[in-house]
């Protein structure tokens, strides 16, 4: 028999698993994102952790500021990836395009994206205060399995982001602009013999990124808050999954997600959850001296 | 068809065309000899819109073309096959070939492209499902013509179409080029010094140094000495 610690601790324990399946799969997506971006485009974007943010913004502007009461979340998806997306296509074509055409454009990209993070940090300090938010969860309650606890919250979300992965994988391979997008990541000079417009193919991959880590950023803030620095910490966590994965890798990145979103959720359990982001800096770099290409990355 | 006048091109600080003037009747193939860095492939990539910098005129169907997005050049009916054919490595035959329909005027006719395509190319029918990256070098560059052919062009530009093929390959796709005129495409070919191109050409030029050192029709170009000598190989 079991004494009753030990069914407590593993009561605990699958908690833990079930908040790291949970964020795991928001860091999958945000990761799939940036491996998109970084693919397509060979730019790499440092303001995508304020994307996170602007997601859950609008949301909290639709739920908390104007009391949406129709649809719940539902409606919010549907106003809010569609301007998510296409501020993303805007400011692809404002800021990165005319870059693209200039000498040593990648570094000009990576400043110009820098300061656009700092720019959207400030705004958001500006206009919502430096207090964070709370989201509503998706649904309220919890699952009971049991004696096994399961809050509904932890499960959409996971359902959710999962979604949103499969959704982007379906749109990848099915659809006539999801193929473009890979011909251009696998032979730009290809895809513009055949006639794909490459800056548009661009500006799409960027708004798509765009959708990917703002959906993540109105998941997680209903576990997380909403605190409008939290881009640069979560700019560093997407880039960890990323290198971690192996940069390029979508698969690479799903697996690293998860066992980053674990790690997190058992080193957070144990140690506190200030230890999170030590601990996977260990993993990382332990992880690169081994395999300086990352889980699966092609290490070209 | 096509009409090019005075194009000079440029590739960083060096001019490689120099004020080239090349003129393309629909339903012909023309060739163009000459040795390898001369200018020939820097003009068809002018043609297409994939050239760096680029004066002069290039009118097609008697609109003017250079200074064009090469996807609106590919949508007019101009396609552009490279001689390193450009192939997306990690997708299908198939998945390349429907990449080959992107334009909007080819998407109408992808279905029946497609089956054109495969009785003209049996070998990729059979391999449809084949990843691109793992093809021999010859049923690449089929690969390449047939994907030109899904944008429903009438005007094939193709660059070294031979380049490391072996002689009956070589000898199979030029027969397979034949039939694609025969079928109603006009053919814009470059070639470096293969001999008996010229016998598949309705008119030959030879680009020398950026210029135009020989313009004639068949006839007359397997009368000339100097050419038989140095490109024809004869």
């Amino acid at each position: 028999m079991l004494s009753e610690d030990t069914i407590l601790m593993l009561y605990e324990i699958t908690d833990v698993i079930i908040a790291g399946l949970s964020t795991g799969s928001v860091y999958a997506l945000m990761a799939v994102g940036m491996t998109l971006v970084y693919g397509v485009t060979k730019a790499f974007n440092f303001a995508y952790g304020d994307f996170f943010n602007m997601g859950g913004y609008f949301a909290w502007i639709l739920i908390v500021g104007l009391g949406l009461q129709f649809g719940g979340y539902v409606t919010v998806l549907l106003i809010v990836v569609p301007v998510l997306f296409a501020v993303g296509y805007g400011l692809e074509k404002l800021l990165v395009a005319p870059l693209r055409t200039r000498e040593d454009w990648e570094n000009k990209v990576m400043m110009l994206t820098l300061g656009l993070a700092l720019f959207l940090t400030n705004l958001y300090m500006v206009v919502f205060g430096v207090r964070m938010k709370s989201l509503p969860p998706i649904l309220e309650g919890t699952l009971e399995v049991g004696q096994l606890v399961f809050a509904y919250q932890d499960i959409m979300i996971f359902v959710m982001s999962i979604s949103g992965i499969l959704a982007f994988g379906w749109m990848l391979n099915n659809t006539r602009t999801g193929m473009a997008v890979k011909a251009v990541a696998q032979n730009p000079v290809g895809a513009t013999i055949v006639g794909i417009p490459k800056e548009r193919i661009f500006a799409t991959t960027f708004a798509i990124s765009t959708v990917m880590v703002g959906f993540g950023g109105i998941l997680l803030s209903q576990k997380w808050f909403i605190n409008p620095n939290s881009g640069g910490t979560i700019m560093v966590k997407a880039w960890v999954v990323t290198a971690f994965g192996g940069m390029g890798s979508i698969r690479g990145g799903l697996y690293a997600a998860f066992i980053i979103g674990m790690l997190e959720a058992f080193v957070g359990w144990m140690f506190g959850m200030s230890y999170g982001i030590i601990a996977l800096f260990i993993l990382l770099l332990a992880t690169l001296v081994v395999r300086p290409q990352g889980l699966m990355g092609k290490g070209d | 068809m096509l009409k090019v006048t005075d194009l000079s091109a440029y590739y960083g600080e060096a001019q490689v065309l120099k004020k080239v003037s090349v003129t393309v009747e629909g339903g012909q193939v023309v060739v163009m000899l000459g040795p390898n860095g001369h200018g020939k492939s820097t003009l068809l990539k002018a043609i297409c819109g994939l050239a760096e910098k680029a004066d002069g005129r290039i009118t097609y169907r008697d609109q003017e073309i250079n200074g064009l997005a090469t996807d609106r050049i590919v949508n007019m009916g101009i396609t552009y096959i490279a001689e390193n054919r450009e192939l997306f490595p990690h997708m299908t035959v198939l998945e390349n070939l429907k990449l080959g329909a992107y334009p909007k005027n080819a998407r109408p006719h992808e279905k029946e492209n497609l089956e054109k395509i495969f009785s003209l190319f049996p070998r990729l029918r059979e391999r449809q499902k084949q990843v691109a990256s793992t093809m021999s070098g010859g049923e690449a560059k089929m690969l390449a013509v047939a994907r030109g052919l899904m944008s429903n062009a009438d005007f094939l530009c193709i660059d070294e179409p031979s380049l490391g093929l072996q002689p009956s390959l070589r000898a199979e796709l030029f027969s397979t080029i034949r039939e694609i005129n025969n079928q109603g495409k006009t053919i814009f070919l470059v070639e470096q010094n293969i001999p008996h191109i010229a016998e598949l050409a309705d008119k030959v030029y030879v680009m020398e140094e950026g210029h135009i050192s020989f313009e004639g029709d068949k006839e007359e170009a397997l009368g000339n000495e100097h050419l038989k000598e140095i490109f024809l190989g004869m």
